[in-house]
C-alpha cells in the first residue's frame, strides 16, 4: 500500500504543494462553491413559496440560508488559496452547475424528495472529504456536515407528514419517482481520472462508482423507512 | 461588517417571548396590520409557550403571508439584496444562536423550532433591509415588523383574524 499523502495543514502550506495537488483541491472547492449556491437559488429559496404552512416556510428559509452559508465557506476558502472569484460563481464561469439542478421544481412534494434523496447524496460527498489531506477543506467539510444531515432529516420529517394522507403520499411517491433518477449522476463518471488523482493525493477516499453504489443502497433504505419505493434505474446510470 | 450586521448585533432577538405586550408593541402590531391592508382591531393573541407557537405555525399560511409576499415582490422590483452576502450569513448564524438560547431558556422540546425561529427572524431582517433600501418610511409594515423582532418578539402570523405573537 502506498504511503498516505502528508497532511497539508494551512493555506500557506497549500501554496507549497505541487501544481497537480493544488489543481485538484481547486476543482473541488470551485465545484462545491458553485453547486451550493445554485442549489440554494433553484431549490431552497423557491421552495419557501411552496411550503404549506409558516413552520415549513420558515424552516425552509433557514435551510436556504444554511446552503448560502456553505457557498460562502467554500468561496472564502477558495479566495484564501488564490482561486479567482469569478470561477466560483455560476453566473460568471463557463463551468456548469451539476445537472440535477436542472430539475424543474414545481411542488412541495418534489422539494421534500430533493431534501430526502438529493441531500443524502450531498452527505456522501461531504463524508468523503472528512479525512481529506488538506485540513482547511477537511475542517470545512466537518463544519457543514451537521447541517447537511439536518437537510436530509428535513426531507424525511416532512416526507413522513406527507405519508399521513393517501393523496399527498401518492404525490410524494410520484415526486420521488421523478427526483431519484437525476441524483446518481451527482457522483460523476465511473473510472474517473480526476477521482483517481483525488484518491492518490488523499483528498478523497472512494471511487465515484463505490459512492454511487453506496448512495443507492442508502437511498433504498431511506425509501423503505418511508414505506416508498424507488424507480428502477437504467444499468448505464449505475456503472 | 455591513450595516445590517451592525444593527443586528445590538438587538434583543427572542428575549421577550411570552411577556405581556407593551403599548409601543401594540402600536407596531396595529401599524403592521394596517400597512398590509388587514383588519387591526382584534386583540393580539399571545402564544403561551414554544409548543403553543409550534401548533399555530402548523396552520395553513393565510392572507397575511400572501400580502407580505406581494409586498416583498413589489420592493424587490426596485431594490436588490444578495442573500449570499457573507454579512447575511453571519446574521443568520447570530439569529440561530439567539433562538437556541431562547429555546433552551423556554423549555422548547422541538429542535426544529429553533431553526423555524431563526428562519422567521431572518426573513424579517431581509424584509426590513429591503424596505430600507427601497426608501420606505418607518410606518412601512416590514419596518414595524422588524421593530417587534428587534425588541425580542416573534410575530407568528395572523390566524382566524387575530395576529399571534410570542
Amino acid at each position: 500500500m502506498a504511503d498516505a499523502y502528508p497532511q497539508v495543514k494551512t493555506t500557506q502550506d497549500f501554496a507549497q504543494q505541487s501544481p497537480e495537488y493544488r489543481n485538484s483541491i481547486e476543482k473541488l472547492v470551485v465545484s462545491h462553491a458553485i453547486n451550493e449556491l445554485q442549489g440554494a437559488r433553484v431549490f431552497d429559496e423557491p421552495a419557501v413559496a411552496l411550503a404549506p404552512h409558516p413552520y415549513a416556510k420558515w424552516l425552509t428559509c433557514r435551510v436556504a440560508m444554511e446552503e448560502y452559508g456553505h457557498h460562502c465557506k467554500f468561496f472564502d476558502l477558495g479566495r484564501q488559496i488564490g482561486i479567482d472569484e469569478d470561477r466560483m460563481l455560476p453566473e460568471k464561469t463557463a463551468k456548469k452547475p451539476l445537472s440535477m439542478f436542472d430539475f424543474p421544481l414545481t411542488t412541495w412534494e418534489e422539494f421534500v424528495a430533493i431534501k430526502a434523496f438529493g441531500d443524502l447524496a450531498e452527505i456522501l460527498q461531504v463524508e468523503d472529504l472528512l479525512h481529506c489531506s488538506f485540513l482547511p477543506l477537511r475542517n470545512l467539510a466537518r463544519s457543514t456536515m451537521p447541517e447537511e444531515k439536518f437537510h436530509h432529516d428535513f426531507g424525511m420529517q416532512f416526507g413522513r407528514e406527507l405519508l399521513k394522507d393517501p393523496e399527498s403520499k401518492a404525490r410524494f411517491q410520484a415526486a420521488v419517482n421523478r427526483v431519484f433518477p437525476v441524483v446518481p449522476a451527482f457522483f460523476g463518471a465511473s473510472r474517473s481520472k480526476n477521482n483517481a488523482i483525488f484518491r492518490e493525493f488523499g483528498i478523497k477516499l472512494r471511487t465515484n462508482e463505490d459512492m454511487r453504489a453506496d448512495y443507492v443502497a442508502r437511498a433504498s433504505a431511506a425509501a423503505a423507512d418511508l414505506g416508498l419505493t424507488l424507480p428502477e434505474l437504467p444499468a448505464e446510470m449505475l456503472h | 461588517m455591513g450595516q445590517p450586521m451592525r444593527d443586528a448585533l445590538a438587538q434583543a432577538w427572542f428575549s421577550t417571548l411570552g411577556e405581556p405586550l407593551g403599548k409601543a408593541e401594540l402600536a407596531d402590531i396595529a401599524g403592521y396590520l394596517r400597512g398590509l391592508g388587514l383588519e387591526a382591531g382584534a386583540q393580539p393573541l399571545l402564544a403561551s409557550g414554544w409548543a403553543d407557537a409550534a401548533r399555530l405555525l402548523r396552520s395553513a399560511a393565510g392572507e397575511w403571508w400572501e400580502r407580505e409576499e406581494a409586498e416583498r415582490r413589489r420592493l424587490e422590483a426596485v431594490a436588490h439584496l444578495d442573500p449570499a452576502d457573507p454579512d447575511w450569513v453571519r446574521l443568520n448564524d447570530l439569529l440561530h444562536g439567539a433562538a437556541a438560547v431562547a429555546a433552551g431558556r423556554g423549555g422548547n422540546d422541538d429542535p426544529g423550532m429553533i431553526r423555524v425561529a431563526a428562519g422567521a427572524a431572518s426573513y424579517a431582517a431581509y424584509h426590513h433591509e429591503l424596505a430600507l433600501v427601497a426608501g420606505c418610511d418607518g410606518d412601512h409594515p416590514f419596518i414595524r415588523k422588524y421593530s417587534l423582532y428587534a425588541g425580542g418578539r416573534w410575530l407568528l402570523g395572523v390566524y382566524d383574524g387575530r395576529l399571534a405573537i410570542f
